[in-house]
């Protein structure tokens, strides 16, 4: 879905990518072994013929824990990659541009609880806009309104499904 | 002939739902535009307008996000011919002449070829569906648990198929798929399983996972770069190719639908596999296969028929079996299943008017997107002049609305935000997300059907092999499984040789071609 597949198969990995990628299996790994402790506690099936609800959930968490280690021993085993070269490498991401925007989302949601989507929304487009660098004030207040309108009038007006109003208000 | 008997049927209740016609118009329209926008995918597309379908009555909603299904395959190869950029992973083929077509000046021939292609490959798709949608779908209603179980492993062995770049990484997202999908009310006895007490957990809430995943998700990601488009470079000369330059393309054009209906029956081989394949079979074809890279219009032709060709084909198991082919395909799933319709034989046995309107409707969407593509190619320039920093924020703004709009609830759009920050990372760090909405649609009919199975049997595993369709289906699910790494253990065998496009190797589903 991303990125694009490394040419001429193996290639090393980068040692943030090995990191990340060890992370990632470890937290699956500890959802998977949750699963199994909370699935203990499922109810034996009344049905004879039946396997019980914790059958399938235990089956597929350790398949998770089975393919984890897997990955997690490919991850460790892997080369690793020759050092960037600065005239070559991918221009750098803005993790901080990203973290923020969904830290704004979380805080438009939970403004929406209270303030409804007519206030919420156009201050979230504000802002996501003025992150990604528009800084014309007047323009970028515009959009947020005309864009907030249409959604309502898309959602509200044309298929009469409500959108919040929020506590403050009802 | 039933088929057709109920096709026209079909299409005169098509023609009194003027409304129907006009969102299908709406669709195709921006399905075209999100195809074109690199970035926006029709899964996208189709994930975001999927909350606008629950206000409307199935045939409008269904007919909406078909139009955005087949107006984003086709919208995709715009900018793949007029800036060597795929909208779509499935124009990655068609950017390789298209792109050399607008260096020499002939970009809007090209335009024009891959227009009508992909509307001659689309519509031969959709008539292959019209006439064995019904065939497989009664064949399918003879289906019981057992069936349907080892029907729900082989949809689920896709995900091998499906895993792109790591196939240990898409087996993990698929069992976690598997895993969320048993949060909710256990399908024998209604345990609620790992809800954590929130009732709004009985059932998966697996549209909000789907719009966090594919919208949300490619969205987090556009805002690491937050640059503003490239514009239209070419300008655009004559659109509609003169009649002896198609005249040679047409039998390409019926080679390449042909071969793009097939891999669209395939689950998991979808649009973009078979532009690559129809490719490489024009090529073989072609009297002059020097020519392909280099700008030949018949390479636009192959790639954009064979890429449409696949719609009606991944509809096909889609609506009979219940088994999305791919990505775009489960998603229209949920949108079925949000206006209350069961995917599977006996939709076509309970809703079979609706089915042949919907079909003709499908055919009427194909005609428009000749219509509106020809229509607009001229603008697109204005449109793709849109900066990412007004089209992201909207974006995240719909898929904040669109998820609430389904119940109403807050509680979706918190599952929804959480799945975007899950999906952006997964993609980070090349773990697909389309095993997960697929495990999370076949996982819940796999136990079910599995545990009814069972009781069926006394308890006994004997219906595993003992009932033929059960045996061959779960014997063509390990083989599906294993492909991959059988295909890979021959390339390591055979490394070494010349490299060729191999589309099914996997590697042509993201990325642009060198």
């Amino acid at each position: 879905m991303s990125n694009a597949p490394a040419p001429g198969g193996k290639v090393g990995l980068r040692p943030q990518d090995r990191l990340a990628t060890l992370v990632i299996a470890v937290l699956v790994m500890a959802v998977a072994v949750a699963a199994i402790i909370v699935a203990g506690d499922f109810p034996p099936t009344m049905l004879e013929t039946d396997v019980g609800p914790a059958r399938f959930p235990i089956i597929f968490a350790v398949a998770l824990l089975v393919l984890c280690a897997i990955l997690v021993f490919n991850t460790l085993r892997a080369p690793a990659a020759p050092p960037d070269d600065p005239a070559q490498a991918e221009p750098k991401a803005s993790y901080g541009t990203v973290a923020i925007g969904i830290v704004a989302t979380a805080a438009c949601l939970y403004a929406m609880e209270f303030v409804g989507y007519a206030i919420a929304t156009p201050i979230y487009l504000f802002g996501l806009m003025w992150l990604m660098g528009r800084r014309n004030v007047i323009a970028n207040a515009a959009i947020a309104a005309v864009l907030t309108a249409l959604i309502y009038a898309a959602f509200a007006v044309a298929l009469s499904v409500p959108l919040p109003v929020g506590s403050l208000f009802e | 002939m039933y088929e057709l008997d109920m096709l026209l049927h079909g299409a005169q209740a098509l023609f009194n739902q003027p409304m129907a016609l006009l969102l299908a118009l709406f669709g195709v329209t921006l399905g075209i535009i999100i195809g074109a926008l690199p970035g926006l995918t029709a899964t996208m597309g189709v994930a975001i307008l999927l909350p606008f379908t629950f206000g409307m009555d199935p045939l409008s909603g269904l007919l909406m996000i078909s139009g955005v299904f087949f107006g984003g395959i086709y919208g995709g190869s715009v900018t793949a011919i007029l800036l060597k950029i795929p909208g779509t992973p499935a124009a990655a083929a068609t950017a390789i002449d298209g792109f050399e077509l607008t260096k020499k000046g002939q970009a809007g021939i090209a335009l024009g070829t891959a227009t009508f292609s992909s509307f001659l490959g689309g519509t031969a798709s959709v008539f292959v569906l019209i006439f064995l949608a019904p065939v497989l779908a009664r064949f399918a209603l003879e289906f019981s648990a057992s069936e349907s179980f080892a029907l729900a492993v082989f949809g689920l062995s896709i995900i091998a198929s499906i895993s792109g770049v790591s196939v240990i990484k898409g087996l993990i997202s698929g069992f976690l798929g598997l895993l969320l999908a048993t949060v909710g009310l256990d399908p024998m006895g209604g345990f609620p399983r790992y809800t954590g007490g929130y009732t709004e957990l009985f059932n998966v809430p697996f549209i909000p996972v789907m719009i966090g995943l594919f919208a949300a998700a490619e969205a987090f990601k556009s805002l690491e770069d937050p640059q503003v488009r490239a514009g239209m470079a070419a300008a655009l000369d004559r659109i509609i190719p003169p009649w002896h330059m198609f005249r040679r393309q047409i039998g390409n054009i019926a080679r390449s639908s042909g071969l793009g209906i097939i891999i669209g029956m395939i689950p998991g081989a979808g649009a973009d596999i078979a532009a690559f394949v129809a490719y490489n079979e024009a090529k073989r074809f072609s009297k002059t296969p020097e020519n392909y890279g280099k700008g030949e219009l018949g390479a636009v032709a192959a790639c954009e028929s064979g890429a449409n060709g696949c719609t009606g084909g991944a509809l096909l198991t889609m609506l009979t079996l219940g088994i999305p082919g791919d990505a775009v395909t489960a998603v229209m799933l949920g949108a079925l299943t949000l206006q209350g319709l069961q995917p599977g034989p006996l939709l076509f046995k309970d809703h079979a008017d609706l089915v042949f309107t919907l079909f003709a409707g499908m055919l009427v969407c194909y005609v428009m997107m000749l219509v509106v593509g020809l229509g607009s190619l001229r603008f697109m320039g204005r449109i793709l002049q849109m900066p990412k920093s007004v089209l992201t924020p909207c974006i995240l703004a719909l898929c904040i609305v669109g998820t609430y709009a389904i119940n109403n609830s807050l509680f979706d759009i918190w599952i929804m935000l959480a799945a975007g920050v899950v999906g952006y990372f997964m993609q980070k760090w090349d773990f697909p997300a389309s095993p997960v909405v697929l495990a999370l649609i076949m996982g819940p009919m796999a136990e079910a059907n599995f545990r009814r199975a069972l009781s069926l049997s006394g308890g006994s595993y004997d219906f595993l092999y003992t009932r033929p369709i059960t045996a061959v289906l779960l014997t063509i699910a390990i083989l599906t499984l294993m492909l991959p790494l059988l295909r890979r253990l021959w390339a390591q065998r055979s490394s070494g040789g010349p490299t060729t496009i191999n589309p099914a190797a996997g590697s042509s589903r993201m990325g642009t071609p060198e």
